[in-house]
C-alpha cells in the first residue's frame, strides 16, 4: 500500500518529454555551433591577412604583391556616413510622427505597415530602385547613388525603433513638460528624445550596424572602384563590393585580402551589435 | 440633481467679505468623444486659497482640473463647453495660447515626473524656455524655487545629480519647485500624494499649506482627510456633478446633501 | 520663508507679454517641426510607390516583349539574337524551392532553441545565448556566402551528398530527389546556408511571442502534473499559434530575397532538375550575378524578376505583419 503507482502511461510521457527535451538541446547547439564555425573561419583565413598595410595601402591590381584596402575601407565609410546621415533623421521624423503627432490616426497605422514591409524588403530590390531612380537619370554609377540605397535600408529601421521607444515614454512626462508650457516640439525634442535617448540609441546603432554589411544594394549603384577616390559623384570604393570582386577571383593576394575584410567587416557589425544591445539594456536596468 | 451647493455668495457673506476668484468656472460641460464626462459645473478657485476636489474614482475630479490648463487638449477627441474665466478671459476660447495658459496655470501630477536630466536643469528648463538670464541670476531663481519646495537642504550639494535618483517625495518636491520657478499665478495638483508614503505625505501637504500665500491652489485628491487638511474650500463631486461646494470645515461637519454625508462618512467611494 | 524668497521681478503683465513674443518664436518652430515629421512620415509612403513604380517602369519592355509567356518559359538565353528568349520559371522554381527546404530545416531548429530559451535554459544562460543566435542575425550575408562556397560546400559534397545520394538510391521519387552528382554549388547547399541565416529571425520572434504566455496558464497545466514537453505542446504553442506562424512568414519573407548568400553557392543554373544536388538559381542571385553587365531587354527582364520578387515578398510580409497583429489584439495590446 506503501508504494505510489505512477499513473498508467506515465512512463511513455516521460520518455516523449525526455526526447523533445534532448531536441531542443539539440537545436541550440546546432544553432550556436554555426556561429562558433564561421566565426572561426573568418579569424583562420582573415587573420594572417591583418596588418598595418590593410589600413594604409590601396587595392592592388591582380596578381600583384601586398597592398591593402585603405580606399575600399575610407570609400565604406563615407557610404556608411552618407546612408546613415540620410536615412536616420528621415527616420527618426517619421517615427516621432506616428508616436506623438499621429499616434491614433489612420495615417500612421498605414505607415506602420508600409515600413514594416521596407524593413524585411530584400536588399537586392531596392539595389534595383535605386538604379532605375537615380543611376539611370544620372547616367553614370555613383557614391551619391549607394549612399542613397542605404539610407533607404536605414530609414524602416529607424523609424521602427523610434516609433517603439517614444510609445515608451510614459505620458505623464509628456504632459508635465505639457504643464509647464512647453509648445510640443520641445516636450518632444527636450524631453521625449531624451527620456528615449538609450532605445533611440540602439536604434541607430543597429542601422548602421545592418548596412554596413551590405553588398546586394551596392553591386550596382556604386560598382566599385580599384583607386583612391573620395569623390562621391563618381563609382568609389567599398568593402562589401571588393570583398565580392576578390574572393571570386583565382589571384591569391586578392583572396587573402578579402578574407581579411571579411573578419574585419563582421567584426566591425559584431561589436556595433554587442554595443547597441549593452546601451539597450543599460535603459531597462534603471 | 436638485439638491445642490451651499451657496458660495453666502458662505462669502458670512465671513462678512466679498473674496476675489482667480478662476471662475461656469457652466462647464465636458465630454470624452460623445460621452458627457462633466455635466454643468460651476465653481471658483479663491485666490490665494486651496481648493480641494473630492469624489469617489470616476466623478470626474481629475478631468475637472485638467480642464483648468486645458490638458485634455493633448488628446483627440475631447472637448470643453462652457467657461473657465482666468485673467479676465475665458479660456476655453480656441485662440488661447495654450502654452502661455500652462505658463500661468502649473500643475503637478500624481506620479512624481521629473525629467531625464540634473535637478538643476530640471528647473533650469522651463526658466531658460521664457527668460534670457544670466548664471548668476538662473542660479538665484534655482535656490529660490527649490527653497519655496522646500527642497534646498536636501540637494543643494548635489545639483548635478539625476533627477530620477532622488526618493519618490523629493522626486515630487521637484517638481513642485520646477512648476514654481516659471511663476504661475495657478499650481493644479491631481492627487500629488497618492504614490508617496506618509511622511512624504505631510511634507507636500505642509508645503502646499505654504505655498497659498503665493499661489492659488487647487488640488485633485481621493483622501478625505487630506481635503480636511489642506484645504480652505471643497468640492464634492459625484458622477460628473458637482453635488456641493463650500469651506471646507462647513463640509465637513455638517454636509448639505445626502451624497456628500454618505460618502464622508464612508458608505461610498 | 516664502516671502524672503517670492522672486517676481518682472510684473505678471509685463512678463506676459514677454513671454508671448518668446512664444510666437518657438511656436513658428512648432510648426515646421510638425510638418517635416508629416512630412518624413509621407516619405516613407513614397518609397513604397517609388520602389513599386521604378520597378514596373524598369520592366516594361520586358513585360511587353515577353507577358505572360515569361512566366511559363524556362529557356534563358539573354545574349540569342535577334531577340533573347528569357523565362523567369528557372529562377522562380529555384527561390521557391530553396526557400521552402530552408524552411523545413529551420523552423524545427528555431522553435526548438526558443523553447529551450523560454523553458529549459538556465536563467544566467538565457542572455547570452539569445544574443549569441541574434549574432547569427547580424553576420553580413556576403560572408555566409564565401563560407558556404568555401568551407560548407566542399564538406558537403564529399561528407554528406554522396551518403544521402546512396542511402535514397534505391528508394523511387526520392531517388530523383537525391541524385547525383554530388556538388559544391547546388540548390541544397543554398537552402542549407539559407535555413542558417533565417534561423535567428524565428528563434527571436518565437522567444518573444512563448514569453506572451500568461504563467498562470502554463502553471495550472504543470500543477496538474504536465511534463514540461505538454506544457509547451498543449498549452504554448497553441496560444502563440498566430504568432508563430507570422514569425514563420517572416523569416520565409527573408528567405525569399536573400542574395548574396545564395548567388555564392547555388551554381546560378537557369534550369529545373530534379535533383536538389544540382546547380540552380534564384530570382536576386540572378539579379545579382548578371545586372551590372546586362542591358536592354536582359536588364528589363532581370527587373521584372524583381518586380515578381518584390510581389511575392510583399504578400508573404503582409500576411506576417496581419498574423503577428492579431496576436497582439488577442493581448489586448
Amino acid at each position: 500500500m506503501s508504494t505510489f503507482t505512477p499513473p498508467r502511461f506515465y512512463n511513455s510521457r516521460k520518455r516523449t518529454n525526455f526526447m523533445a527535451m534532448a531536441a531542443c538541446y539539440g537545436a541550440t547547439l546546432f544553432g550556436l555551433t554555426w556561429l562558433v564555425l564561421i566565426l572561426m573561419t573568418l579569424v583562420v583565413n582573415g587573420l594572417p591577412g591583418i596588418s598595418l598595410a590593410l589600413f594604409t595601402e590601396m587595392t592592388p591590381p591582380p596578381n600583384a604583391q601586398g597592398g591593402g584596402l585603405a580606399n575600399a575601407i575610407v570609400g565604406s565609410l563615407m557610404l556608411t556616413v552618407m546612408g546613415v546621415g540620410i536615412g536616420a533623421p528621415i527616420g527618426l521624423l517619421a517615427g516621432t510622427y506616428m508616436a506623438e503627432y499621429g499616434r491614433h490616426s489612420q495615417l500612421t497605422s498605414v505607415i506602420r505597415f508600409i515600413n514594416d514591409i521596407l524593413l524585411s524588403a530584400p536588399s537586392i530590390i531596392i539595389g534595383l530602385f535605386v538604379y532605375g531612380a537615380v543611376v539611370v537619370p544620372m547616367g553614370k554609377f555613383s557614391g551619391y547613388a549607394g549612399a542613397l540605397a542605404l539610407a533607404v535600408i536605414v530609414i524602416p529601421v529607424v523609424v521602427r525603433t523610434t516609433e517603439d521607444m517614444l510609445l515608451l515614454v510614459p505620458n505623464p512626462l509628456r504632459e508635465a513638460a505639457s504643464a509647464l508650457g512647453l509648445p510640443r516640439s520641445l516636450v518632444i525634442r527636450r524631453v521625449a528624445y531624451r527620456a528615449a535617448r538609450a532605445g533611440l540609441m540602439t536604434g541607430l546603432l543597429l542601422a548602421i550596424a545592418r548596412v554596413s554589411g551590405e553588398t546586394a544594394p551596392l553591386l550596382f549603384t556604386v560598382l566599385n572602384n580599384q583607386f583612391w577616390n573620395v569623390d562621391m559623384a563618381t563609382s568609389v570604393a567599398n568593402l562589401p563590393v571588393t570583398i565580392n570582386n576578390f574572393i571570386n577571383n583565382p589571384d591569391p593576394n586578392w583572396k587573402q585580402l578579402a578574407w581579411a575584410g571579411a573578419l574585419l567587416i563582421t567584426f566591425t557589425v559584431l561589436s556595433l551589435n554587442i554595443i547597441a544591445r549593452v546601451v539597450g539594456s543599460a535603459r531597462n536596468e534603471k | 440633481m436638485t439638491t445642490t451647493h451651499q451657496d458660495p455668495s453666502t458662505s462669502a457673506s458670512v465671513s462678512g467679505q466679498a473674496r476675489p476668484e482667480t478662476i471662475s468656472v461656469k457652466n462647464l460641460r465636458f465630454y470624452y468623444g460623445d460621452t458627457l464626462a462633466l455635466k454643468t459645473i460651476s465653481l471658483p478657485l479663491y485666490t490665494n486659497e486651496v481648493t480641494a476636489f473630492i469624489g469617489p474614482s470616476g466623478c470626474g475630479k481629475s478631468t475637472l482640473l485638467r480642464v483648468l490648463n486645458r490638458m485634455y487638449d493633448l488628446y483627440p477627441g475631447q472637448r470643453a463647453e462652457g467657461e473657465v474665466i482666468f485673467e479676465g478671459r475665458n479660456i476655453l476660447n480656441k485662440n488661447e495660447d495654450l502654452n502661455l495658459l500652462r505658463s500661468r496655470i502649473g500643475m503637478v501630477f500624481q506620479k512624481p515626473t521629473p525629467f531625464p536630466m540634473t535637478i538643476y536643469d530640471n528647473i533650469a528648463f522651463g526658466i531658460r524656455l521664457y527668460e534670457n538670464l544670466s548664471k548668476a541670476e538662473l542660479d538665484e531663481r534655482i535656490e529660490s524655487a527649490l527653497m519655496k519646495a522646500a527642497l534646498w537642504n536636501e540637494v543643494k550639494d548635489k545639483l548635478n545629480a539625476n533627477g530620477l535618483s532622488l526618493s519618490g517625495g523629493q522626486q515630487q518636491r521637484l517638481c513642485i519647485a520646477r512648476s514654481v520657478a516659471i511663476g504661475p499665478e495657478v499650481i493644479l495638483f491631481d492627487e500629488p500624494c497618492s504614490a508617496l508614503d506618509p511622511i512624504s505625505t505631510a511634507k507636500i501637504e505642509e508645503l502646499i499649506d505654504e505655498l497659498k500665500s503665493d499661489y492659488t491652489i487647487a488640488i485633485v485628491t481621493h483622501n478625505m482627510q487630506q481635503a480636511a487638511r489642506v484645504s480652505e474650500y471643497t468640492a464634492f463631486m459625484y458622477l460628473g456633478e458637482l453635488v456641493e461646494f463650500g469651506q471646507t470645515a462647513q463640509m465637513f461637519t455638517s454636509p448639505q446633501d445626502q451624497r456628500t454625508q454618505d460618502y464622508i462618512t464612508g458608505r461610498f467611494g | 520663508m516664502s516671502s524672503q524668497h517670492s522672486v517676481k521681478v518682472v510684473s505678471p503683465e509685463q512678463s506676459a507679454k514677454a513671454r508671448m513674443a518668446i512664444l510666437r518664436r518657438l511656436k513658428f518652430s512648432d510648426v515646421i517641426f510638425e510638418n517635416l515629421a508629416k512630412a518624413a512620415a509621407y516619405t516613407v509612403l513614397l518609397l513604397l510607390g517609388g520602389i513599386i513604380i521604378s520597378l514596373i517602369i524598369g520592366a516594361w519592355p520586358a513585360i511587353e516583349a515577353y507577358g505572360l509567356n515569361f512566366l511559363t518559359t524556362t529557356r534563358w538565353a539573354p545574349s540569342l539574337k535577334p531577340q533573347p528568349i528569357l523565362g523567369a520559371l528557372g529562377p522562380i522554381y529555384g527561390t521557391l524551392v530553396s526557400s521552402l527546404i530552408a524552411m523545413i530545416i529551420a523552423v524545427p531548429v528555431g522553435l526548438g532553441i526558443a523553447i529551450f530559451l523560454t523553458e529549459l535554459c538556465p536563467h544566467w544562460l538565457r542572455r547570452p545565448i539569445s544574443i549569441a543566435v541574434e549574432l547569427l542575425a547580424g553576420i553580413p550575408s556576403i560572408i555566409y556566402g564565401m563560407w558556404g562556397f568555401f568551407v560548407l560546400g566542399p564538406y558537403l559534397a564529399v561528407h554528406v551528398e554522396p551518403q544521402l545520394i546512396a542511402f535514397f538510391a534505391d528508394v523511387p521519387v526520392l531517388n530523383a530527389v537525391f541524385s547525383g552528382p554530388a556538388s559544391n554549388l547546388s540548390l541544397f547547399n543554398a537552402s542549407l546556408v539559407l535555413a542558417i541565416m533565417i534561423l535567428p529571425f524565428i528563434t527571436s520572434i518565437a522567444r518573444d511571442v512563448f514569453t506572451t504566455v500568461p504563467p498562470v496558464l502554463k502553471e495550472a497545466a504543470y500543477g496538474a502534473g504536465c511534463t514540461t514537453w505538454e506544457v509547451v505542446w498543449n498549452i504554448v504553442i497553441p496560444y502563440t499559434r498566430v504568432g508563430v506562424i507570422g514569425g514563420v512568414m517572416l523569416a520565409l519573407g527573408r528567405a525569399l530575397g536573400e542574395t548574396m548568400a545564395v548567388t555564392f553557392v547555388i551554381g546560378n543554373a537557369f534550369k529545373i532538375q530534379s535533383s536538389i544536388f544540382a546547380p540552380s538559381t534564384t530570382i536576386s542571385a540572378a539579379i545579382a550575378s548578371e545586372f551590372a553587365e546586362s542591358g536592354g531587354l536582359h536588364q528589363s527582364a532581370l527587373i521584372l524578376l524583381g518586380l515578381l520578387l518584390f510581389v511575392l515578398t510583399f504578400i508573404v510580409l503582409a500576411a506576417a505583419r496581419l498574423m503577428l497583429k492579431q496576436l497582439e489584439t488577442k493581448q489586448g495590446k
